[in-house]
């Protein structure tokens, strides 16, 4: 609509306007009017956690619905992950801070051998879409660069990905250096790529197979969300 | 067949039964071996009473190789009939223009001078490329513009023959020729009994067997499945041994590293010989580009050995057009030959004259979900060009492949399949890996999908004849000898030319309706899976010479034993 493509001042909308004014621009692609409401909102005294959730993991959960239901196109979605990066950017210290509960950080990477990416990536844009921080190691990666990134960015969840039927026999190797050095269960393992299943998964000790993107998001949101269970019930 | 003529009784009864489709029966799946064959043998129940005007009297007795029974044996042989490679009779459909080919060319010279290939983890191929003149900042190659083109011209054949160990079984790679090989790389395989699985070496050497078995499909083929349950550091010996030990036909090496290229070639030197295997090619194998521009170490390390042992590589840029090229046929293009281009010259570079074959994998994808999809036009398209610009470089061509997106072999299986083997066919292709079996993008092997793909092989073998113009083919003598309102069954032309006139497929149902019910009301599928069953059932492994055999298995155990079992 023309008249929507004029100069729209967001200072002048209610806080209620503005947010449903950034779901749409988060649905648009639209990094500079993120961060541009994203400062307005804290500006006006919004907790970062509450920039977050009311604002940018709302508008990302509209796209990641019409993603499913293949409203939205790859590289629309591409440019909304780009949006709430763009967002997360300025949230992320912020959120460290003030101790806001972590949406979750991923580490990520292509298993050795294998320099295929394209769904390694995917799954990296759309996680940090979704509000996570991933840490992705890119293509070819052996077991000690998975166990340094872990430790040294203090991570909740693994993800590695391949796509030849010759590489992904080393995923199992990563999870038993994991198992040997009794580090297994402080993360959330998950394993995507064409060749695997889940029975794959299990038989390699994973704890879930994705089978695209979305399902990634959705995997690593519920076990985020069992952890922060067992954390409160621990604590309590 | 006209109705209310006067025919004799006995004419009107076959004639009847003929339009009824009840009584003129093919064969069924139960005498695979036999209607495999090239044209497969029309079988006419009591065929001896057809009636014509110069029908050959019945013979009962003492005439050798006549009557019954020798009819039958004939028919039902347990023999299979192997088709060679396909010399085509027909031109390939040209679909760009000289001023369009030319724009591709400039445009793929812009991508090597400018942008440039990535050759990575493979010092020794950068500095053989930096010998050559090509200009290297890290590891970016910039190639100057013609510099690939001219040394591919000045030494790649045009054509090479790769040899089978059944030298019957040879086939040319290039030119006129057309071979179809089965799918390469699933990681599963389907059947309709145990549903999708990942697949062993037990399904692999199946596949094997099937393809040796299949007359249509002119070569081996080489990982027609992944055999997941052996160790990724061994399990191309069991792979390579199995293509030279259940096939005669021509096969392709491991890729996956360097040294499981070496033991390919060496397993070939055990069987052909030293000499023989330096002089000619005895594997053909697929070096697939990293796209968008990159030559990765491991395809370079195997593209080295096969080159250097002077044995094929297919240079093959492998393209999900959207995310690994750009969405347009003349960007998939350019950079397509930009890829093979360097590929295939660095191949020169290492061994001037080492066979080489340009590659396309060329499929669209959902922009919806990022799924490669098959079967689509605009990749058809990409095929029809990329032919062309193969053949003005004047190297073979690898592309096509019964290529799908279904999960089963169903009615997108088919049409999908479909609409990429005949571009394939139709453009020239020289070289269809994936020609039978190949199933959800790639990643299934299926039994009865290999089956039903190797019938509309027959098929297009068959198309590729083109017309036969021959004075006998012109058939004058029939129309003259049968005239108007008749009918051409008994005439002499179609007695001395039924048998082989129409291709006939083991798969097809062409019964009434009544009698398909009767035999179970069976799909398609259905009958595919029982003739992979009879022909694994019929299987005869070629002979091999017993010191030759065991020279491969002393190989293999000692290479074996040489290192621990590996997940990488």
């Amino acid at each position: 609509m023309a008249e929507q493509d004029e100069e729209l001042d967001l200072k002048s909308l209610s806080d209620e306007e503005l947010t449903e004014q950034m779901w749409d621009d988060l649905y648009d692609g639209l990094a500079d009017e993120i961060v541009e409401g994203t400062q307005i909102l804290l500006e006006r005294g919004w907790q970062p956690y509450e920039v977050l959730t009311k604002a940018l993991v709302e508008g990302m959960r509209v796209v990641g619905n019409d993603f499913r239901d293949g409203i939205l196109f790859v590289p629309e979605v591409l440019l909304a992950a780009n949006a709430m990066k763009a967002g997360m950017a300025i949230l992320r210290p912020l959120l460290a801070e003030t101790g806001a509960p972590k949406m979750g950080k991923m580490v990520i990477g292509t298993v050795k051998g294998d320099i295929h990416d394209i769904g390694k990536n995917l799954v990296s844009m759309m996680m940090e879409g979704a509000g996570f921080e991933v840490v992705d190691l890119g293509i070819n990666n052996p077991v000690e660069n998975y166990l340094d990134a872990l430790v040294e960015h203090n991570a909740d969840i693994l993800g590695m990905s391949a796509l030849l039927t010759t590489t992904m026999p080393y995923m199992k190797v990563v999870i038993d250096e994991l198992k040997n050095r009794g580090m297994r269960d402080d993360y959330v393992v998950l394993v995507g790529g064409a060749p695997l299943n889940e029975e794959f998964a299990n038989e390699i000790g994973a704890d879930a197979y994705c089978r695209d993107a979305a399902v990634a998001v959705e995997t690593a949101k519920s076990f985020m969300h069992r952890r922060h269970n067992q954390l409160r019930a621990a604590a309590g | 067949m006209r109705r209310g003529r006067h025919v004799a009784p006995l004419e009107r009864r076959v004639a009847n039964r003929t339009a009824a489709g009840a009584r003129v029966v093919f064969a069924d799946a139960g005498n695979t071996a036999g209607i495999m064959g090239i044209h497969g043998t029309m079988a006419i129940e009591d065929i001896d009473t057809i009636p014509g005007q110069t029908a050959t009297p019945p013979v009962r007795r003492g005439r050798g190789g006549r009557g019954a029974e020798a009819r039958r044996a004939a028919r039902r042989g347990a023999a299979v009939r192997q088709a060679t490679y396909i010399a085509r009779r027909l031109a390939p459909v040209e679909l760009l223009t000289e001023e369009g080919l030319s724009l591709i060319e400039q445009n793929a010279d812009t991508v090597l001078q400018e942008i440039g290939i990535e050759f990575r983890d493979d010092p020794e191929a950068l500095q053989i490329v930096a010998d050559h003149g090509a200009d290297v900042d890290g590891t970016r190659v910039r190639f100057p513009r013609g510099l690939c083109r001219s040394l591919i011209q000045a030494h790649a054949p045009a054509e090479f023959i790769q040899h089978a160990r059944n030298p019957d079984r040879s086939v040319k790679i290039g030119g006129d020729a057309t071979v179809f090989a089965p799918v390469y790389g699933p990681p599963f395989v389907r059947c309709l009994d145990h549903g999708r699985r990942y697949a062993t070496i037990e399904d692999f050497r199946n596949l094997v067997k099937l393809a040796y078995s299949l007359p249509h499909l002119h070569h081996s083929g080489g990982t027609v499945c992944e055999p997941v349950d052996l160790p990724v550091n061994k399990r191309h010996l069991d792979m390579v041994a199995a293509h030279l030990l259940y096939s005669d036909k021509p096969f392709m090496g491991s890729v996956t590293a360097p040294e499981r290229a070496a033991d390919t070639v060496a397993l070939a030197r055990i069987v052909f010989g030293d000499d023989f295997v330096d002089r000619n090619c005895v594997v053909l194998s697929l070096i697939n580009a990293n796209s968008p521009m990159v030559w990765d170490g491991t395809m370079l390390g195997a593209l080295k050995v096969y080159a250097r042992a002077n044995q094929a590589a297919i240079c093959t840029p492998f393209i999900l057009a959207g995310a690994m090229a750009p969405v347009t046929a003349a960007g998939v293009l350019t950079q397509t030959l930009a890829e093979a281009m360097a590929g295939m010259a660095f191949a020169q570079m290492v061994r001037p004259g080492a066979p080489v074959v340009f590659g396309s994998f060329a499929s669209s994808m959902s922009m919806q979900s990022g799924a490669p999809t098959f079967g689509t036009p605009e990749p058809a398209l990409v095929l029809y060009a990329a032919a062309q610009l193969a053949r003005r470089l004047g190297v073979p061509f690898r592309s096509g492949g019964s290529l799908c997106g279904a999960k089963i072999a169903d009615a997108q299986a088919a049409y999908e399949s479909a609409n990429t083997l005949m571009p394939a066919v139709m453009a020239g292709v020289n070289f269809v890996l994936h020609a039978a079996g190949w199933l959800e993008g790639g990643l299934v092997s299926s039994y009865e999908k290999l089956i039903l793909d190797a019938d509309q092989l027959g098929i297009l073998q068959t198309f590729c004849g083109g017309i036969d113009l021959s004075e006998d083919a012109q058939a004058m003598a029939a129309l003259v000898e049968v005239g108007p309102g008749s009918h051409f069954l008994g005439c002499a032309h179609t007695q001395a030319h039924f048998e082989t006139a129409f291709y006939r497929s083991p798969i097809a149902d062409n019964n009434s309706f009544e009698q398909w019910e009767a035999e179970g009301a069976k799909d398609g599928a259905e009958r595919a899976n029982a003739i992979w069953k009879r022909l694994l059932a019929d299987y005869q492994q070629p002979e091999m010479e017993p010191a030759t055999a065991e020279a491969l298995a002393a190989f293999i155990a000692r290479k074996k034993e040489a290192m621990p079992d590996a997940s990488y």
